[in-house]
Order: structure tokens, then sequence, then C-alpha cells
């Protein structure tokens, strides 16, 4: 196998708020290969977005890198062993789309002098170069009329337009890997589906890398290759879709398949996993699940590590059992 | 079925105003929900289902009286509600229900869980004293599964989902025959959103009360629903039992829907073909003329761009309004006959 072309090792992030010290990453470790999409999974306040910014070199204070580190191509990038400030990576090699397009768009630029500044920046063309470039972007996100269109401001681009702009602007430098946070979630499906489709085509004629980070689990079934599913700041399981799916290892991705209704299906009842993720302020010893796992056992209370469940595939329990037929029985 | 319908609505339209910033100013409008007819029977739910701003919150809000109807009529067990005012109103909003979908804003942060679910049994004068309100507060927290001590807090200290369950726990205290759920887990996490479907189905199917579902999430419709309606730039475009509206669609538009949600599968939805239609939601100020998915549509015709089609029945049950697919009523008589 190829070396990987991000390595996340041990990382730990920490934020000194009012209320005490949160802990929002607790030693995530990820590896993503060229060409590859990641699904990162898991319920608000997992820690996906600080895993994300952690990667772009994005945590600021109240936050601090609190261990670990991320390495590109083999360099470190964020944490230990980093000498110099890696800007060249940054907005270059690997870009971001965040999670609310409305505020990461400026309103008062119109969208082709937006781009226009991504493009001299990352390609160095200016004036005539630069627009063209600008309108062929616009063009292979699925914006028609683009040379019209780059003398609008944001307002009046539909949503659905204003995301398209964002991943325009994120591939804008032609990076080798891009984060999508919640790319769909304020969009309707129908809208949804096109931009998946527009992501799916991008990584293949581009052969980007993505990192995609969303609740939900049926656009990771149709656009990952990989899913690492997030709990309470750490990564409970990771493996290829088709496994996750088929076989979850973890009593919380078992919860969160069996949770989730399908269209193609009625189930009577859905299984609900009761009660609420811990607070990270005080991290719970052990298993961060066990408070709402009907598996737990007196092992549990004990810190637990990612074990094999197969070739590709390790969760962190080692109960091994479907935990939500063992709780209904 | 000869028992009335708990709720009756026929052809209800609903304005906003516009404000307008040219220089001669005229009051304009739009006309948000267009000719829209749907009946839910005691005990079931109806799903509503549309992209953003095709108009269902709009309905849900006509329906509870919350925006008047330009036209249309509205009847509750029977009775036409459109034009009720004064203490016939207030009656009336005891026995229909909201629950919204955002369980931060809409609790009052400064009452305690069990002031808030209390509010409205002495706003309507159910309860004769404190005591008797701490009693049925203590019966509601506990049918919506919080736990006793919960009554004295204050909702910052709870979750999305139980927070969800207090807004339901006072939307419950009045014994409502209707409730109109508008996106009531679209906020909460996908974990907690189970806990709150479960919820809600076991208190239809105990307390017999109708619901009016309204959501983006087609699989949780599904889920949840008896039949479904599917809406599109304010018109319902189809409304029929679930199993036929998730297994047999008759519109374009509700095609095209349903092929657009992925399903939670990968080897499923890997070899799943989306048809995908090109351009952009309705602007509901301008809207197109005839069937309003026509620009959209893949099998328009010319009759499509003139007329607009009425809802009317395709199969048993069965409505959808589009001028292309029909005739699976007459086809199916003739089969029968
Ligand atoms: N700037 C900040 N200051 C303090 N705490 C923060 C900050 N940013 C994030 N956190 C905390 O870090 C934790 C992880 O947050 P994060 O945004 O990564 O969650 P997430 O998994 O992306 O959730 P969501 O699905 O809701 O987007 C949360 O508990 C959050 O409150
Ligand atoms: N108070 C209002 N004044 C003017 N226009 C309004 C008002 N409320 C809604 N509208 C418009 O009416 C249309 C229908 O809105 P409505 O909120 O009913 O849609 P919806 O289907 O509930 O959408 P969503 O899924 O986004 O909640 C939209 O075009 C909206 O902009
Ligand atoms: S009426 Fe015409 S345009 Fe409308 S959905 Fe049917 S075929 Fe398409
Ligand atoms: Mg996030
Ligand atoms: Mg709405």
């Amino acid at each position: 196998m190829n070396d990987p072309l991000l390595e996340i090792d041990d990382l730990r992030v920490d934020f000194d708020t009012r209320a005490g010290l949160v802990q929002a990453v607790r030693g995530v470790s990820l590896t993503l290969g060229r060409g590859e999409t990641l699904g990162l999974v898991g319920e608000s306040g997992s820690g996906k977005s600080v895993t994300a910014q952690a990667v772009m070199g994005l945590i600021d204070v109240p936050g601090r890198i609190a261990g670990g580190a991320v390495r590109w191509n083999g360099m470190p990038l964020v944490g230990e062993g980093v000498r110099r400030r890696p800007r060249r990576i940054w907005g270059r090699e690997i870009t971001m789309i965040f999670q609310n397009p409305m505020t990461s768009l400026n309103p008062l630029m119109t969208v082709g002098a937006q781009l226009g500044e991504v493009i001299h920046l990352y390609l160095g063309l200016r004036g005539a170069a630069a627009r063209t470039r600008a309108a062929e972007l616009l063009d292979a996100v699925g914006i028609s009329g683009a040379s019209r269109r780059l003398d609008q401001y944001p307002h009046e681009f539909s949503g659905g337009m204003r995301q398209r702009v964002m991943i325009a602007m994120a591939i804008a430098s032609e990076p080798r890997l891009l984060i999508a946070d919640e790319p769909t979630t304020a969009l309707d499906v129908t809208i949804q589906a096109q931009i998946l489709e527009l992501l799916a085509g991008l990584q293949e004629k581009l052969g980007l890398s993505i990192i995609l980070i969303t609740h939900d689990l049926g656009i990771v079934a149709g656009l990952c290759h990989r899913v690492a599913v997030m709990y309470a700041g750490q990564i409970v399981e990771t493996g290829t879709v088709d496994d996750i799916f088929a076989r979850p290892g973890h009593p919380y991705t078992q919860g969160l398949i069996r949770s989730t209704p399908r269209l193609d299906a009625v189930e009577d009842r859905l299984v609900s996993i009761d009660g609420t993720p811990p607070g990270l302020r005080t991290p719970p010893e052990g298993c961060a699940f066990r408070p709402r796992c009907p598996a737990a056992q007196a092992a549990c209370h004990a810190p637990q590590r990612l074990a094999s469940h197969g070739a590709g595939h390790v969760a962190c329990c080692r109960a091994g059992v479907d935990a939500w037929d063992v709780g209904a029985a | 079925m000869t028992r009335d319908p708990a709720l009756s609505v026929d052809g209800l339209s609903v304005d906003y105003p516009l404000s307008s910033g040219g220089l001669f100013r005229r009051a304009r409008s739009v006309t948000a929900v267009s000719d829209v007819s749907l009946q839910i029977a005691p005990g079931e739910t109806l799903g509503l289902v549309g992209e953003s701003g095709s108009g269902k919150t709009t309905v849900g809000r006509a329906i509870l009286r919350r925006v008047p109807a330009s036209a249309g009529r509205i009847s509750f067990e029977g009775k036409d509600i459109t034009h009720l005012r004064g203490d016939a109103l207030r009656k009336l909003r005891a026995r229909m229900q909201l629950i919204l979908q955002d369980p931060y804003t809409s609790l009052n942060p400064r009452m305690t869980v069990a002031d808030i679910v209390a509010e409205p049994l002495l706003v309507h004068g159910l309860v004769a004293s404190r005591a008797e309100a701490a009693r049925e507060v203590r019966g509601l927290l506990d049918r919506v599964g919080m736990p006793a001590d919960a009554a004295d807090r204050y909702p910052h200290s709870f979750s999305g989902g139980q927070r969800q369950r207090i807004g339901i726990a006072r939307a419950l205290a009045l014994k409502p025959s209707l409730i109109v759920a508008d996106e009531p887990v679209s906020a909460l996490d996908v974990s907690v959103r189970a806990q709150v479907v479960n919820l809600m189905q076991d208190l239809q199917r105990e307390l017999g009360i109708a619901f009016l579902f309204i959501a983006h999430d087609l699989a949780i419709v599904r889920h949840i629903s008896h039949r479904v309606a599917i809406m599109y730039a304010g018109r319902i475009v189809e409304v029929a039992p679930r199993e036929a509206i998730y297994e047999r669609p008759v519109h374009p538009y509700t095609e095209a829907l349903l092929s657009a949600v992925p399903v939670a599968d990968p080897p499923v939805q890997r070899a799943r073909r989306r048809i995908i239609h090109p351009g952009e939601a309705v602007d509901i100020a301008d809207p197109p003329s005839g069937c309003r998915f026509h620009p959209r549509c893949p099998i328009a015709t010319e009759r499509c761009r003139d007329e607009v089609p009425p809802l009317e029945p395709k199969a048993e049950g069965h409505m959808a309004a589009c001028w292309n697919r029909g005739g699976v009523m007459g086809l199916r008589m003739k089969v029968h006959s």
C-alpha cells in the first residue's frame, strides 16, 4: 500500500471555556489515502468539525492542540514536529467547505471577485485569464450562464447555487484534499442529490481525496469508501462503508444504523438509544457510550482500545455482539 | 368509513403581503398556498412533505388559524372553523396543538418545566388548583418519559430530545384531538430522533390523536405516516396511503423526490438511479403557469404549460395532479370488469 496522504495521529484538542476545560477531541487517529472518500459521522458535539478545523490549522484560542499530530505526505502539519507554519498547504492543497455557506461568502463582493481572489492567490492568474478560469470553475460546478453569473452577488444565488459557488472556490486551487463539513445539510434533497453527484464527479475527474462530515447515513452509503464513527471526541469505529453497514462492531454504530428509518422499507419500531451523550468537561472513564449501552459490562469501565473486527475494520468495543438485540431480550 | 374526519381542508389558499420597494406602492401579495384540500381521520397521521418554501408550514398555520385563509374552508370535527373568533377560537385552540421544530427556542427559558407544562391547563381553567395542576404535570411528564425531578428545572438543563419531550407534554396537556407537528425531529441528533418518533407513535396509538406531520425527511415520514401528501410550489401534487406513495408514485415530482433521497445501505444506494431534474426551486411570487412543475418535468406537454392539472383519483385512495400520468383508475376498472 502506498503512503497515506493524510495521517492524524492521537490528536487532542482542548478548549478553555468559562465553565472549564472542554476536551473536544480526545485521541483521534485516522489515515486517508489518495483519491479516497472518508465519511466522518457522529452525534452533534462529538468533535467532527473540530477535528477538521485542526487539520486545517484553524484551532485558535480558546482552543489548542493538546497532543498528537497531523501529517501531510509524511510531513508534520499540525502538533508534534511542526517547525514552520506550512501555509502553502492550507487553502491550496487542502481546502474546506464550511458548515454554513452563507457566512463563508462575502455578501459585498461579486462571486467573480471572490473567485478571482482565490485564483490570483493560488494560481497567480489575473485579469482576463483569471476571469476565464473563474467562469470555467462555475461551469464545472454546474452553474449555467457562468460569465453573467460572475458579476452577481451571493444574495442573487439560491442556497444550492451558493453551495456550488463554495465548492468552486474550494477546488479553484486544484487541491488534493477537500474537507466538506455538512455540505448539503441546509439544502433540499433534490438539490442535495445534485451537489453529491457533483462531488463524486469532481473526485473522479481530479483524483481528489475527500473527508465528508455528515449526519446522514444515506449520504455516507452512496458516496464514501470508508467511514469513521465519532462519539464524545473519540473514534469508536472505522471500516469500509460496506463492512460498517453490514457488520457494525460498536454498539453506538449499531444503534445509529438501527435508529435511522429507511426509505425503502418499513420497520415496525425504531431502535431508540436512550439518554444523551456525555459532557466533554468530565469525559467518563472507560467507554464513553457505556451509560447508554445495552451491552455494557463491568469491563467497560476500563479504557477501551480499537480492536480488529476483520480486515481494515476496527471498533472500540470488545462485546462483539448485536447490542440492541441483547437490549430487547 | 363513515366517521367524520378530524380535519377537513377544502380549497385552502393563503396569501402573504409582499412589501414592494417601488415608488408607487401597491399592496402586492404572494399566494403561498393554493387550493389545498386534505383530510385527516381521527387517530391518523398524515405526512406532509415538499421542498423548502413549498408551503407546508403555511398549511399547518392556517389549520391552526394562525394565518387567515384567503379562500377555502377548514372543518374540524365536523364544524366549519374557517372564520371562528373570540371565545370560540380560544376553545378550539385547546383541541388543536402545535409542536415546533426548534426545541431550543420554543420553550420559555425563564419558566420551570412544571410551569411550562401547566400553563395551558391554567389558562384554559382546566384545573381547579395548583396542586391539581402539579398532579397533572407529573402524569404528563411521566407519559413522555421524563424523570419526575424534571419538573422543577429550567429548559436549559435539558438536551434537545428532552426539550422536545417537554414540548410534547405541554401539547398533550389539553388532550387535543389534532396535533400539527412542524419538523418536530429535524433539529435533533440522529440517535435521539428515534426516541421522539417512537414517543409520537405511541401517543397516537394510545390516545387516538390525529397528526399532521410536516417534515423534509422522507424516510421518517414513511415510518410514521398512514398517508402522505406531497407539496410542490404551494399545491398538493399527490396524496396516497404511504405504501402507494413510496412504492407506486404517480407524479413525476414525487418520483424525482424519492429518487433523490439516499438510502442508508451501500450496495442498494450505489445501484440506485437518480432522476435529476435541472432547474431551481420555484419563485412563489411568480410561479410557472399551468402545472407548476412543468419547467422541470421530463414528460411535460403543451397542455401542462397552459392548464392547471386537477388533483384527481388515479387509483384507489390515490390522488395526483398530472395531465400525463393518468388513466390508472380507468385501467383498473377495465381490468376488474
Ligand atoms: N470555539 C469553541 N469554544 C469552546 N468549545 C468549543 C468550541 N468549538 C467547539 N467546541 C466544543 O467542542 C465539541 C465538539 O464540537 P464540534 O463542533 O467538533 O462538534 P461536531 O461533531 O462538529 O457537531 P455538529 O454535528 O453539531 O456539527 C463540542 O462540545 C463543542 O461545544
Ligand atoms: N410571514 C410571511 N410573509 C411573507 N411570506 C411568507 C411568510 N411566511 C412564509 N412566506 C412564504 O411563503 C412560502 C411558503 O412558506 P412556508 O414556510 O409555508 O414553506 P415550508 O414548506 O414550510 O418551507 P420549509 O421547509 O423551509 O419550512 C415561501 O415562499 C415563504 O417565503
Ligand atoms: S402535468 Fe405535465 S408538467 Fe405537470 S407533472 Fe404532469 S406531465 Fe409533468
Ligand atoms: Mg460540526
Ligand atoms: Mg416550514
